[in-house]
């Protein structure tokens, strides 16, 4: 079967679907997922490849990342080129099998993608895949740009089958959702397959005293790749004429910003451009270092290359405080590290005029909101309104900005809001604190590793209320399915499991549904919810506040309401405190509160949202 | 050609990235190589959104402050927040019926930055919907960026599903006002 895309002339791609052709282009035919910023369009890419090409490959967006790693791997063992795509924090979830697959090894190639967050932008953590990748004894190519990611997937797929081990393709957010013109993709052939998983107890089921073989093994793997990245082009100079002073190592999207900076500064130095940091080529990297009075190393989101070299006496990174230990490695703060070595001119800021200007005009912050309309908003206010004494654990998604109503007091990882609302509720009790727990979980989130939690806290007699804030897709991360919708990879139809059933099975004695649009309704059962909660033959209270997210079904709004801020409206500012919807804009001298109407979605949630009765719905006749 | 860097910027829900896109794609028609770098996730939800687009052969996806031949602000805060990264001699188009602040303009001039505004918001209502006015602004940055107007024609063509007509009537609105 041979296909070709569409007419290509034009097309840009970002780097999430660079990577998704060049693992496609490659010979992919099993792509697995759990979506999370910065890598969510990986699988999505594929799956667009997938459908406009007619190609034969199984995708899938798994529960979360471990599952998705495993799926990936067994897929791999029968012989099928494999991938998986995740963000670093998802590398954790994952990071089980990523261990164990590592001496087992592979037989097609599987590659795992981890996109890093420096910043961070959209992550509770700044950690770098690089390094759980070293700990893990897994090769790792870090690309610099779209088309080099595109690249590297491919010999991502190749080095791992050779070496039979599962290699690590790291991408950083803004290599991620850079943007670039690329070259037309060759056609695409997919050859009818002969794989067939073969029986191996040696390799497969490895007892202990056999694993310290397949260590051996993976050492000498290893050590094998080093050699071959020691002349490998992937890692590269830019050589200029510069002998003596400074030299540079870098690697990732930190490569392209400090050659662009070096052009800024019209310096001439030398660049060694790392695209294999584990293994790290160490004598090419040495001998590079030899060369000059002090070598700077540029890499993110950690030190990964600078803390692999052998000796670092005239080496400036992370780990002698010339770049900085935490944020990202933007343009400006590399100019700052470059000019400060080279004794350059300039500072890595704007014109000080401007930069004096902007930070003058008091602007208001420009932090994200819930999106006007979102079902979410409706769900915190009202429990801020009837329970505003809890103690309230979140989770991760849309819905942690719940904190901007002050309906979210933490957020730690998936699926953390029912376990510290557990661990909040064994402390109360110790304490004699009679504060409510209301914990907050989304869909995808709760089926992601919410229910270990549920079922361990109904065990262990916590109670506590926990909303399921359930708007039937991954809105956070651009809508992808969940378990509990219709379409496993967005494509074909799978089987939806209930949520419902699931709170049942874990021994949740006291379930609701409930409308967040329905605020009277949800208040009802919220203090429903708290009684059963307080009660010491009581349990886990679970309210499942059901409606779809509004900006992926904006058809669900079906009852249309038109409001608007009366005269009366002395700009007291609550409403945009305690409801916070970006549709409710305070007058720029203050005076006021006025709807904007091309925000507004007419959904009438805030109709409470004034105390004092000034939001009122539209009169149509006036 | 020269290479060209701009930044754009808006608020999640205008379209900051169709607009990015819009310019990115007829630049790429024309051959041009183009390196973009995108918001996502968290901060689209009705945040500050800021795209940056490098025209030429850089590789690298962000602008630095102080370096940006152009700003296309679609909301006035968020064209304010963006100011440190235009260059000394850059051009300013805001998407705005009313003058900039007042202290704002004489730094602007300090820096011999050109400050052009467009009614854009309003000239889409007159069309039909306010949601255009990043098409509007396409049209009119696309100007300033010398795209050519079949370009960016094209580019409405491949990237806009939907009311494919009052795009195009938007386009032609911001390609006429940056004549």
């Amino acid at each position: 079967m041979s296909n070709r895309p569409a007419d290509e002339r034009g097309q840009l791609l970002m780097g999430n679907q660079a990577i998704a052709l060049g693992l496609v282009e490659a010979g992919l035919r099993v792509g697995t997922a759990y979506p999370g910023t910065p890598s969510s369009e990986i699988l999505a890419g594929i799956n667009a490849l997938k459908k406009e090409l007619g190609l034969a490959i199984h995708t899938e967006w798994s529960v979360n990342e471990k599952i998705a790693l495993e799926v990936a791997l067994a897929a791999s063992w029968t012989g099928l080129r494999a991938a998986v795509a995740m963000k670093q924090v998802g590398l954790n979830v994952a990071s089980d099998p990523l261990f164990s697959a590592a001496y087992t090894g592979v037989v097609a190639g599987l590659v795992i993608i981890s996109a890093d967050d420096p910043g961070p932008h959209s992550s509770q953590t700044e950690q770098d895949s690089r390094l759980l990748a070293l700990t893990a004894k897994i090769p790792v190519l870090d690309p610099s740009t779209p088309e080099e990611a595109r690249q590297m997937a491919a010999i991502a797929l190749e080095l791992s089958e050779r070496y039979r081990l599962p290699v690590l393709l790291r991408p950083t957010t803004r290599l991620c959702h850079a943007v670039q013109s690329l070259a037309r993709p060759a056609p695409i052939q997919q050859h009818p397959l002969k794989a067939r998983f073969e029986k191996d107890k040696k390799r497969w089921i490895a007892t202990p005293r056999l694993r310290y073989l397949l260590h051996c093994e993976l050492n000498d793997k290893l050590a094998r790749l080093e050699a071959e990245f020691e002349t490998s082009p992937l890692n590269e100079e830019l050589a200029a004429e510069a002998p003596g002073g400074l030299g540079i190592i870098a690697s990732g999207v930190a490569f392209e910003t400090a050659r662009e900076v070096l052009d800024e500064l019209g310096r001439k130095v030398p660049l060694l451009k790392i695209g294999t940091p584990h293994p790290l080529p160490r004598e090419k990297v040495s001998r590079f270092i030899e060369r000059f009075d002090q070598v700077l190393v540029l890499e993110e989101p950690d030190a990964c290359i600078e803390l692999q070299l052998p000796r670092r006496n005239h080496v400036r990174g992370r780990l002698d405080g010339t770049v900085p230990g935490a944020g990202e490695l933007t343009a400006e703060v590399v100019y700052e590290i470059l000019a400060r070595l080279l004794q350059a001119p300039g500072t890595g800021s704007g014109l000080p005029e401007l930069e004096s200007l902007a930070s003058q005009l008091s602007l208001p912050p420009g932090g994200p909101r819930l999106c006007p309309g979102c079902a979410h908003r409706s769900a915190f206010f009202v429990m801020r309104k009837v329970l505003h004494r809890a103690i309230f654990p979140g989770d991760i998604g849309c819905y942690t900005l719940g904190t901007n109503l002050r309906a979210v007091d933490t957020f730690l990882d998936m699926g953390a809001s029912i376990t510290m609302a557990s661990g909040f509720f064994h402390a109360n009790q110790a304490l004699g604190d009679p504060r409510p727990i209301v914990a907050t979980i989304g869909d995808s989130t709760f089926l992601h590793s919410g229910i270990p939690a549920l079922i361990n806290a109904v065990h262990t007699g916590a109670r506590f209320v926990l909303l399921i804030l359930d708007n039937a897709t991954t809105a956070m991360t651009g809508f992808q399915p969940t378990a509990a919708t219709e379409s496993a990879d967005g494509t074909a139809s799978a089987r939806a499991v209930s949520i419902e059933q699931l709170v049942r099975a874990c021994g949740v004695e006291f379930l609701e549904r409930a409308d967040p649009y329905d605020q009277d309704g949800l208040a009802r059962l919220l203090l429903r919810a708290h009684e059963h909660a307080s009660s010491s033959q009581g349990g886990v209270a679970v309210l499942l506040a059901e409606r779809p997210c509004v900006l992926y079904e904006p058809d669900s709004v079906t009852v249309k309401v038109k409001v608007e801020v009366t005269s009366q409206c002395d700009g007291c500012r609550y409403c945009l405190e305690a409801f916070e919807c970006p549709a409710l804009v305070l007058r720029p001298d203050g005076s006021r509160v006025d709807i904007d109407e091309t925000l507004c979605i007419d959904c009438g949630q805030c109709l409470d949202a004034c105390y004092k009765g000034f939001i009122v719905v539209k009169d149509s006749t006036a | 050609m020269s290479s060209v860097n701009a930044v754009l910027a808006g608020r999640g829900g205008q379209g900051v990235l169709l607009l990015t896109r819009l310019l990115a794609t007829a630049a790429a028609l024309a051959g041009r190589p183009v390196m973009v770098s995108e918001t996502h996730g968290m901060s689209r939800r009705g945040g500050s959104v800021v795209c940056h687009l490098k025209l030429g052969d850089s590789r690298s996806p962000l602008i630095r402050r102080g370096t940006a031949d152009c700003l296309v602000g679609l909301d006035l805060h968020e064209t304010l927040r963006n100011l440190p990264f235009l260059r000394r001699g850059a051009v300013l188009l805001t998407n705005s019926e009313q003058p900039l602040p007042a202290e704002v303009e004489p730094v602007l001039h300090l820096v011999d930055i050109r400050a052009h505004r467009l009614p854009a918001s309003q000239m889409a209502d007159a069309l039909g919907s306010r949601a255009v006015a990043n098409v509007v602004m396409a049209g009119f940055a696309g100007r300033h960026l010398s795209l050519e107007a079949e370009s960016l024609s094209q580019a409405l063509e491949n990237l806009v599903r939907g009311n494919l007509h009052l795009n195009r009537q938007a386009l032609e609105a911001g390609l006429a006002a940056g004549q």
